[in-house]
């Protein structure tokens, strides 16, 4: 695989890759929104979506994920860009379509169910305008789709964190939105449950063919779910790729860290070869020769053997069940993670030679010392 | 960046109305500094010194006074387990009960020369010595403390009662004594409380007209009073006015910068409290007979007396078919008055807690400024207003009403604002989400979830205006009297059985709202 030019990523906005080619559902414009104290700011924000497709907003907290997702449901105004939904504009900075006329639906983080009215009367409650009779036919189809038949009349506080969310999910599905925006959607539930409602989630949305955004701190959440992710940090789109090549390929090293495990040893280019402290690694960059560059590896992608005049030590284990994590300390005080099989156990203090597994590197440039 | 600036049709509704809540005290000010003044010389020389010496040493004097007995009664019952303390709880807020102006007419009759304790003093002590007058500082002194006690007592038992004994048991860990303890730890922690029960009843003793008025203690709400009615002086009125809410807006300034200042956390996780230590009988019955004095003083002998004096007056036939004009006239007034408020209020309340920009929290503060405005200065506000510009409507219902909604919508607002922040703005975004428009959203999700507080917040409204004496006394229409009104009126005249009836009928329906309070977080939290 060849290494991700690094030169050319930094300048280029990192756009979706437009896997299909027909009118996106949803197309967000150079948007910038979020002036209200207390919510973080988002600039210049472009985004594309095709129909049926789940997009994850992936991000440390206060990067602007909610905000961008209020943005779309009308919660916040914008001041700049637009965003359009089949074309047609939902928001600019001198438009501002209100909430109750955008066709989006949205569960909230948690959950939002109205208090005071039963499971039926929560789901129907988009269903205003409704003939009585279709209403109560589709929210029938709604509690059938989400597993929910039988609790029509309990109330939200009368269900379990699971239940409440598939109400939440069956009320913001019923009046057929054209697309679907989760807050969190997991947040508020126990790790067993949350692996259970995603495979829910999922089902509901493949079989209802929903274009979806789902907004996420957790990086495992967004690949299990998402066709795309797009990555944000302190109010801009870092970069917006399937999982995989947003796992393999990650546009920069906050990337890189947020999403899982990332080892950065610092090397300088010599031609054909990176100089690090682990030794050379095969350059296949365009980095000018002599450039001072991160080298940005996986702990899967790196093996060590016990060898007396080896460069570092094991500082720490940590057994994981199907592998072993390891931490090794060079002697430049550098920390070096990886992942090695379980059998044998090496000792701590254990002196180590690292080897490289791979030829996928991802040179990132240093950051000039400050 | 392009800031919208959006007024929306609810925001120009909540800036009217906060405007035409905040005008007639503007007004007041205006014609205070803008008039002839050299009328006013002698006010300075003559009258300020005295109103100024006999309103502070009042409030302080009534400020030590409730300390003593709100703390003490707080810690007893927080710290010991005794019989009767249940009864004792809540027993000790029912003193809010009693209007000012009832509890200062039962006291210039229990207090007065020759009254039932000078009598029972000098058949004890064989003496024929005078006790202190009720008309007179002492007078002010006792019925102000008992009146205020209780608010000093729900603040200190709520700190008591929230105070995390990890404190108290790591400081006895280090070595302390049990003295340094006290003061080293728990009082620095529980001082915030005690200062904002203090700036509390300093509030409610600068502003109270009803007690003052009948002990005849010249205080600033006495001497504007007096300057309306007696002198028809409105000019000194007003600046005396000016003075007295000056001095209440420092004070409160004063409140919110200290509340800020004391930010302590409590705690973080779980707290450990205090549970009650079981006394011995001899220290138990010490307690109660300390608890059965405050109580007769402050509630049981006053309530035992209004009930004689009723039945008497029922006896001898003198409560006529006026008297249901009297409730008429006091039901209808605060019934139409909280029924406005919460109208008024709703869209303060909404748009502070949803919109909370800065325009919206003026907005809700100037709505706040009632709570610096005691009656008499409410009334002379408006009397100035309608007099000057819609004579026509001067002495009418309408003015009392208004005077009313001023007076009053801040203890709604509270309420209401505090109902409002209970709902999760998520649920009012995911009905506009679901389709709803803002109206639809209001009628069936805000409104169902805020029903109970804003009731609550009606209530309390409707029962303050019940009570309400001195803005109803100088605006009322002539021949159009109240409950308070009456009560004060025959109490003036020394006629106590006449008094009796309504006064007993006000303490009677106060109670609720005195539970409706006791309720309230009484943390003394900043918010």
């Amino acid at each position: 695989m060849t290494p991700i030019l690094e030169s050319q990523r930094m300048n280029s906005v990192p756009l979706p890759p437009d896997t299909s080619s027909g009118p996106p559902m949803l197309e967000l414009r150079n948007i910038t929104c979020g002036y209200e104290p207390n919510t973080p700011t988002v600039r210049d924000l472009s985004l594309r979506l095709q129909p049926g497709n789940v997009l994850c907003l992936l991000g440390p907290s206060g990067c602007g994920k909610t905000t961008t997702l209020r943005a779309i449901a009308g919660f916040e105004q914008l001041s700049a860009g637009d965003i359009r939904l089949q074309g047609e504009v939902l928001a600019s900075a001198s438009v501002h379509l209100p909430p109750e006329q955008r066709r989006i639906g949205m569960v909230f983080q948690e959950y939002a169910l109205f208090p005071h009215m039963n499971v039926k009367d929560n789901v129907a409650f988009g269903l205003y305008h409704w003939q009585a009779a279709d209403r109560q036919a589709r929210v029938q189809v709604m509690l059938d789709l989400v597993g929910l038949q039988g609790l029509e009349l309990r109330f939200p506080h009368e269900l379990s964190g699971g239940q409440q969310q598939r109400v939440a999910i069956a009320r913001a599905l019923a009046p057929k939105p054209l697309m679907l925006l989760l807050d969190e959607p997991f947040s508020n539930l126990d790790p067993d449950m949350t692996i259970k409602m995603r495979k829910e989630l999922s089902r509901v949305l493949r079989q209802t063919q929903t274009t979806a955004i789902l907004v996420t701190h957790d990086h495992e959440e967004a690949f299990a779910m998402a066709d795309q992710v797009a990555v944000m940090h302190d109010g801009v789109l870092v970069q917006c790729d399937t999982p995989e090549t947003i796992y393999q390929q990650p546009s920069s090293s906050f990337v890189a860290e947020f999403i899982g495990q990332a080892n950065t040893i610092p090397g300088i280019i010599q031609n054909e070869h990176v100089e690090t402290e682990i030794g050379p690694i095969t350059n296949q960059s365009d980095f000018e020769s002599g450039s001072r560059v991160l080298v940005m590896i996986r702990p899967d992608d790196i093996q060590f053997t016990p060898s007396e005049t080896g460069p570092g030590r094991i500082e720490s284990r940590q057994f994981q069940g199907s592998q072993t994590l390891y931490a090794i300390r060079l002697q430049s005080g550098q920390l070096i993670h990886c992942c090695m099989k379980p059998i044998p156990v090496y000792n701590i203090e254990t002196p180590v030679m690292v080897h490289i597994t791979t030829s996928h590197i991802i040179l990132f440039p240093q950051p000039a010392l400050s | 960046m392009v800031r919208h600036i959006q007024l929306s049709p609810l925001s120009l509704l909540g800036v009217s109305i906060a405007a035409l809540l905040t005008f007639p005290l503007a007004y007041v000010a205006f014609s205070a500094v803008t008039g002839d003044l050299s009328q006013t010389g002698n006010l300075w020389n003559t009258r300020l010194p005295e109103l100024l010496t006999n309103t502070i040493s009042l409030a302080v004097g009534v400020s030590i006074a409730t300390l003593i007995l709100g703390v003490s009664t707080a810690w007893i019952i927080t710290r010991y387990q005794f019989w009767g303390r249940a009864f004792w709880d809540w027993g000790f807020i029912l003193p809010l009960a009693i209007p000012s102006f009832v509890l200062a007419y039962v006291y210039t009759y229990v207090l007065d020369r020759g009254g039932p304790v000078e009598q029972a003093w000098q058949g004890l002590t064989g003496s024929d010595a005078h006790i202190p007058s009720p008309y007179s500082f002492t007078g002010a002194l006792v019925v102000m403390s008992l009146n205020t006690f209780p608010y000093v007592y729900l603040l200190a038992r709520a700190a008591f009662q929230n105070f995390n004994l990890s404190f108290e048991e790591a400081a006895q860990a280090t070595g302390a004594t049990r003295w340094e303890t006290f003061y080293r730890v728990y009082l620095p922690l529980i001082r915030p409380a005690l200062v904002a029960s203090m700036f509390l009843v300093v509030l409610y003793v600068v502003s109270d007209f009803g007690a003052v008025s009948l002990l005849r203690f010249q205080t600033f709400t006495y001497a504007i009073y007096q300057q309306i009615t007696g002198r028809f002086d409105y000019q000194s009125a007003a600046l005396l006015s000016l003075l007295l809410v000056s001095f209440a807006l420092v004070f409160l300034f004063a409140e919110r910068w200290f509340r800020k200042q004391s930010r302590f956390y409590q705690t973080s996780g779980q707290v450990r409290t205090a549970t009650p230590k079981p006394c011995s009988l001899a220290r138990g019955l010490a307690i109660n007979l300390f608890f059965f004095v405050i109580f007769a003083a402050a509630f049981g002998v006053p309530v035992v007396l209004l009930i004689q004096w009723t039945l008497t007056a029922w006896a001898e036939g003198e409560v006529g078919t006026s008297f249901g004009t009297y409730i008429g006239n006091s039901v209808f007034l605060s019934a139409t008055a909280a029924t406005v408020a919460l109208a008024l209020g709703t869209p303060l309340a909404y748009l502070a807690s949803r919109f909370p920009s800065k325009l919206h929290i003026a907005c809700l503060q100037g709505a706040y400024i009632g709570y610096v405005l005691p009656g008499p200065v409410a009334a002379l506000a408006l009397l100035m207003l309608f007099t000057d510009m819609i004579p026509l409507l001067y002495g009418t219902v309408f003015v009392l009403i208004v005077a009313y909604l001023i007076h009053y919508l801040p203890a709604g607002l509270q309420a209401m604002e505090s109902a409002l922040q209970q709902v999760n703005p998520n649920l009012e975004e995911a009905a506009r989400n679901l389709g709803a428009k803002g109206i639809r959203t209001f009628r069936q999700i805000t409104f169902p979830l805020v029903r109970k507080g804003f009731s609550a917040a009606w209530l309390l409204m409707f029962l303050l205006c019940m009570k309400e004496l001195p803005a109803t006394l100088l605006l009322r229409p002539v021949g159009f009297d109240t409950l308070a009104v009456r009560i004060w009126l025959e109490a003036s005249e020394e006629l106590y059985q006449l008094a009796a009836p309504p006064a007993l009928l006000i303490v009677i329906l106060s109670i609720p709202a005195v539970f409706l309070l006791s309720k309230k977080n009484w943390q003394a939290e900043p918010q």
